[in-house]
C-alpha cells in the first residue's frame, strides 16, 4: 500500500472540510430564500478583514463579537437594500443581485480594512504532527491546524442540520425556501426569516474566513474560494448540509489525488478544472446533486 | 350525419403505477375515428394519466397502445405529437412568455421545414414558409373568435381565453387525435356553451377525433358519442351517453350505495 | 406630435411581421445606420474609435451570442468567455498555419470550433437544469483557462504566453487604421444582429422560446429537447466565439489567456441581463452600459479634483459597478430594452399626458 497516498488523501479530505464549510453558507441561504448567494466567498472576505483590522485595536474575544455584529450588520443591510425590493423576481435576477453584491462587497471591504496581505493569527498551533505511527511506519503526515480546523467546521455543520430539522425556525426557513407566497400566508415574517439566515450565514461566512485566513493569510483570493465551494454545491445538492459535507471531502481528496496522480500526464495545474468535471460527472448521473431535493416538474 | 369509423386508438390493458398507488389498472379503452369520447369519474380517477401515457408523459408498467396500426408501450411526447396527437392541459401550458399568435404559431413548429441558415437570411424560402403559416394560424384564429388578442403576451389573458389559445395551438398542429383534459374547467355557462360550439365544430369541420375529460354532466350527455366511466383506476362503464346515465355501476360510484 | 401611427395600416402579414413596422422607427434606424457607417469614421477621434467604440462593437456581437443562449432558450451560461477565447485562440493558430486564407474565413473556422465547443459543453443541459447548469458551465471556463496556458501549441510555442495577431487584411484591403477597425467590426455587428433577429423571429426563434419558457409543455408541439438546447448552445457559442476572434485581433492586437478569464464572461452576463434578456436591442445597451460606466467611474474622481490612489480608485470602481448592477435590476428587471420602450410608448402621446 503506498502509504503517500494515503497522505495525499487525508490532506485532500482536510482541505474539503474548509471547502465544505464555506459551500454551508450558499447552502443556507438557498435552503431558506432560495437564492444562490454568488457573494459567499466574498462575505468570507469581508469578514476576514473585518476581524483582522478590529483585532489590531481590541483583544480577541471582543474583536470576535464585533466582526459577528458587522456581519449581522449586513445582512440587515443586504435584506433591506436588496432581497426586499427583489422580492419575487426571477431566479437569475436574483442571482446577479448577489454578483453585483460580490462586486460591492470587494471593493468596499478593501477601501474600508486595506487591501495588503494581513496575517491572522489566533494562536491555533501550526505544528506538523505525525499521526498513526503505530499502524503505519511513518506515520502520516498532517497539519495540527487543518485537524482543527476540521473539527471546529464538523461541530458547526452537526448544529446547523440540527437547527434546520429540529427547531421551530428551521422549520420556517424551509417554508420560506419553498414558497414565499404561502410562507406568508400562514403568517411567517419573511423579513426576519431573511436577516436570520444571512446573519447566521455570514456567521458562517466569519468562520470560513478566519479558518482561509489563518491558512493563506487574509488576502483577495479568499473571495475566490467561493469558487471551489461551487463544485461541491453541485456534487452535494444545493439544498443539503450533509451534502455539503460529502460534497467537500469528494471535491477536496478528488482534487488532491488528481493533482498528484493525473497531474504529470496532463501538464499539471488541473486542480482548477477537476472539480468541476468530477462534479459534473456525477451530476450527469443524479441531476440534482447526491443529496440534493429531486426537481419535480409537473405540467 | 358524420360517420363514426374504426378505432384508431386502441389502449389495451394499460396499467400504471407510481410506487405504492395504482393510478390505472389493466384499463383497455378504443377511439374510435371521428367520434367525440368524455372520459368521466371521480377525481382521481386516473383519467389524466390515462391522457397521458396516450400522450408519452407516462409510461406504463403494463400494457400497449396502438395508433394507426403501430403499437407500442413508451414513446415520446414530441413522437406523439409528430404522429397527429395534440393535447390540451388542465393548467393551462402555454409559453407565458410569448403572444398569443406566437403561441399558436408554435403549433405549426412541426410543419415547418426550412432549417436555421434559411432562416438566418430570412428572405426567401423561409420567408414564404413563414408567412404561409402564419395565413393558417390566422384561420384559426378566426375560428375561435381571439383576434383581439393577437399581440397580447398570454400571460396577461383570463384563465378562458388562455385556454382558448391553448386549444388553437392544438389545432395547429392539425391533429387526428385532440385530447382535451377538462377544457371548461373555471368556466361560466355562456363561456361553456362557446368552447361546446368550438368541440362540436372541430370534430365537423375538420373531422378531428376528440377524447376529453370534463366534468360538467350536461356537456357530456350534450356533445359526447361515447362515455368512459372511471373509477380507482378500473373502467366501470364504457357505452353511449344514455346507457352510461342509468348504469348502476356509475350511480353507485358517484352517489355512493345504500346501506 | 412626431411619434403617431396614425394612418399607417399593414395591409399584410409581411407587413406586419417587419422588424421595424412603425415607419418612424424604420426612419430612424435607418438615419442611426447612415450616421455609424458614413459619418462616425470621418467624424470621431481615434480614442473615441479605438477605446470605446470597437470594444462596444465587438461586446454587442458577444451579447447578441449570449443573449440567444441565455436570454432566448433560458439556459444560463458563466462561462461564454472561454468560448470567445475558443473563438480568438484557433483563429490565431489557422493564421499561423495558414497565413494566406482570408481573414473573414479565419475567423468562421475560429466561430465554428467555439460552436462545436459549446455543444460539447451543452451536453449537460440536456440531463441538468438551472444552477446546477449554471455552475456546470463554468467547467468550460476553468478547462480552456488551463488549455490554453498549459498545451503551448495553442499559443505557438511562445515563450511569455501571450500571442500577436497578424495585420489586418481583408480582400487586399488593410483594416488596421482606427476607421478601418471600427469599420470591420461594424459590419460584423450588423450581419450578427440581422442574422439574430431574424433566427429569433422565425422558427428557431420559438422553439428556443418555447423550451425557456416550459420545456415539458415544448415537447408536446414537437420540439425535441435535444435539438432545441443544442442549436442555442452552438449558435450562441459560434457568434461568441466571432466576438473573440475580433477582440483579439482588433481589439487588443496581442493578447494572454488571462484576457478571456471568469471576469469576461460575468461582464457578457451583465450585459445580456441589464440590456435586456429576450432582446436583441438591449444587447446595444447592456454593451454600451459596460463599456462606458468603468470609462467613466475612472475619470470621476479626477474630474472632481480628489487624490486617490489607483487601488482605491479601482476598489471604487468595483464598489459603484456592483451598486449600480443592483440599482438597474431594482428598477428594471427587464433591462434597459425594457425601459426604452416605456419610453416609446411615453412618445407615442407626447405631448400629452394620456
Amino acid at each position: 500500500m503506498n502509504f503517500f497516498v494515503v497522505e495525499v488523501l487525508i490532506g485532500g479530505l482536510l482541505t474539503g472540510v474548509l471547502y465544505a464549510l464555506v459551500a454551508l453558507g450558499f447552502v443556507l441561504i438557498f435552503k431558506a430564500s432560495a437564492v444562490f448567494n454568488f457573494a459567499q466567498g466574498s462575505m468570507c472576505l469581508f469578514a476576514a478583514l473585518a476581524l483582522v483590522r478590529l483585532m489590531e485595536v481590541m483583544p480577541l474575544p471582543l474583536a470576535l463579537l464585533a466582526a459577528a455584529a458587522i456581519m449581522i450588520g449586513l445582512a440587515f443591510a443586504i435584506e433591506r437594500l436588496v432581497l426586499r425590493p427583489l422580492v419575487n423576481q426571477a431566479a437569475i435576477i436574483l442571482f446577479m443581485a448577489t454578483i453585483g453584491i460580490t462586486f460591492f462587497l470587494d471593493g468596499f471591504g478593501q477601501s474600508l480594512f486595506g487591501s495588503k496581505v494581513y496575517t491572522l493569527d489566533l494562536g491555533i498551533p501550526k505544528n506538523p504532527l505525525i499521526l498513526f505511527e503505530s499502524i503505519i511506519p511513518g506515520g502520516i503526515l498532517v497539519n495540527e491546524f487543518d485537524l482543527w480546523a476540521a473539527v471546529a467546521a464538523g461541530l458547526l455543520v452537526a448544529v446547523l442540520a440540527v437547527f434546520f430539522q429540529r427547531t421551530r425556525i428551521g422549520r420556517a426557513l424551509r417554508a420560506v425556501a419553498d414558497d414565499h407566497q404561502a410562507a406568508q400566508s400562514v403568517g411567517i415574517p419573511l423579513r426576519h426569516i431573511w436577516v436570520i439566515v444571512w446573519s447566521v450565514a455570514g456567521l458562517v461566512a466569519l468562520v470560513a474566513g478566519i479558518i482561509w485566513g489563518s491558512k493563506l493569510g487574509v488576502q483577495f483570493s479568499i473571495a475566490l474560494v467561493a469558487l471551489k465551494a461551487l463544485p461541491v454545491l453541485m456534487l452535494g445538492g444545493l439544498t443539503s448540509v450533509p451534502g455539503a459535507i460529502v460534497g467537500g471531502l469528494i471535491v477536496g481528496a478528488g482534487e488532491k489525488l488528481s493533482e498528484v496522480f493525473l497531474g504529470p500526464f496532463l501538464g499539471g495545474g488541473i486542480e482548477n478544472w477537476f472539480a468541476y468535471v468530477l462534479a459534473l460527472l456525477f451530476l450527469l448521473a443524479r441531476p440534482q446533486g447526491l443529496f440534493g431535493e429531486r426537481i419535480i416538474e409537473r405540467v | 350525419m358524420k360517420q363514426i369509423g374504426e378505432p384508431i386508438l386502441t389502449a389495451d390493458r394499460i396499467t400504471l403505477a407510481f410506487g405504492g398507488i395504482t393510478a390505472l389498472n389493466a384499463i383497455s379503452i378504443g377511439i374510435r375515428q371521428h367520434e367525440i369520447l368524455a372520459m368521466i369519474g371521480p377525481n382521481g380517477a386516473g383519467k389524466t394519466s390515462m391522457l397521458n401515457v396516450i400522450n408519452g408523459f407516462y409510461h406504463p408498467q403494463a400494457g400497449t397502445i396502438t395508433w394507426k396500426g403501430e403499437t407500442r408501450r413508451r414513446v415520446r411526447p414530441y413522437h406523439a405529437a409528430a404522429q397527429g396527437i395534440a393535447r390540451t392541459f388542465q393548467n393551462v401550458a402555454l409559453f407565458k412568455g410569448m403572444t398569443t399568435l406566437d403561441n399558436i404559431m408554435t403549433g405549426r413548429l412541426l410543419q415547418m421545414r426550412r432549417n436555421f441558415l434559411w432562416q438566418a437570411i430570412h428572405f426567401g424560402p423561409a420567408e414564404q414558409e413563414e408567412l404561409a403559416h402564419r395565413a393558417r394560424v390566422e384561420r384559426i384564429i378566426d375560428f375561435l373568435e381571439i383576434q383581439a388578442i393577437r399581440k397580447t403576451p398570454v400571460g396577461r389573458l383570463p384563465y378562458g381565453l388562455q385556454k382558448r389559445v391553448e386549444l388553437g395551438r392544438a389545432l395547429a398542429m392539425e391533429p387526428e387525435l385532440l385530447l382535451l383534459d377538462e377544457p371548461m374547467a373555471g368556466m361560466n355557462v355562456e363561456e361553456k356553451e362557446d368552447m361546446c360550439r368550438l368541440i362540436l365544430d372541430i370534430n365537423d369541420e375538420f373531422g378531428t377525433t376528440i377524447a376529453l375529460i370534463e366534468h360538467d354532466m350536461g356537456v357530456v350527455m350534450d356533445i359526447s358519442d361515447r362515455v368512459v366511466v372511471l373509477d380507482y383506476g378500473r373502467k366501470i362503464a364504457d357505452g353511449p351517453p344514455e346507457e352510461v346515465r342509468v348504469s348502476p355501476d356509475v350511480i353507485a360510484a358517484y352517489l355512493g350505495e345504500e346501506r | 406630435m412626431i411619434y403617431r401611427e396614425a394612418g399607417q395600416f399593414r395591409t399584410s402579414y409581411a407587413a406586419d411581421q417587419a422588424v421595424f413596422p412603425v415607419l418612424q422607427d424604420r426612419v430612424f434606424v435607418w438615419a442611426i445606420a447612415l450616421f455609424a457607417f458614413v459619418v462616425v469614421p470621418f467624424a470621431a477621434s481615434e480614442y473615441l474609435l479605438r477605446a470605446i467604440l470597437v470594444p462596444f462593437l465587438i461586446l454587442a456581437i458577444a451579447a447578441i451570442g449570449l443573449n440567444l443562449l441565455v436570454g432566448y432558450c433560458g439556459q444560463i451560461s458563466l462561462g461564454s468567455a472561454a468560448f470567445m477565447a475558443v473563438g480568438a485562440y484557433v483563429s490565431y493558430d489557422v493564421t499561423v498555419h495558414l497565413p494566406w486564407l482570408n481573414l473573414l474565413l479565419v475567423f468562421l473556422i475560429g466561430g465554428l470550433c467555439a460552436a462545436a465547443a459549446g455543444v460539447v459543453f451543452g451536453l449537460p443541459s440536456l440531463r441538468i437544469k438551472g444552477y446546477y447548469l449554471a455552475v456546470a458551465t463554468l467547467a468550460a471556463q476553468f478547462f480552456f483557462d488551463w488549455l490554453f496556458i498549459r498545451v503551448p501549441w495553442f499559443t505557438n510555442y511562445a515563450s511569455s504566453g501571450s500571442v500577436s495577431a497578424p495585420p489586418l487584411r481583408i480582400f487586399g484591403l488593410s483594416f488596421e487604421s482606427p476607421a478601418g477597425r471600427y469599420l470591420l467590426c461594424l459590419g460584423l455587428l450588423t450581419v450578427a444582429a440581422l442574422v439574430a433577429k431574424n433566427l429569433v423571429r422565425g422558427r428557431m426563434g420559438r422553439i428556443w422560446m418555447a423550451t425557456r419558457d416550459m420545456d415539458i409543455a415544448a415537447e408536446i408541439i414537437g420540439i425535441r429537447p435535444l435539438h432545441a438546447k443544442l442549436s442555442a448552445f452552438a449558435i450562441s457559442s459560434f457568434i461568441i466565439g466571432i466576438s473573440g476572434a475580433l477582440w483579439a485581433f482588433v481589439h487588443l492586437g496581442s493578447w494572454e489567456p488571462l484576457a478571456f478569464s471568469i471576469d469576461r464572461s460575468f461582464a457578457l452576463l451583465f450585459m445580456v441581463v441589464i440590456g435586456g434578456l429576450g432582446s436583441i436591442l438591449g444587447c446595444f445597451f447592456g454593451a454600451a452600459f459596460i463599456t462606458i460606466v468603468p470609462i467613466f467611474l475612472n475619470q470621476v474622481p479626477a474630474a472632481l479634483g480628489i487624490p486617490l490612489s489607483t487601488a482605491m480608485v479601482s476598489h471604487l470602481e468595483f464598489m459603484t459597478f456592483g451598486a449600480l448592477i443592483v440599482f438597474f435590476l431594482i428598477v428594471e428587471p427587464n433591462g434597459l430594452a425594457r425601459l426604452w420602450a416605456i419610453g416609446r410608448e411615453k412618445l407615442r402621446l407626447w405631448p400629452f399626458p394620456h
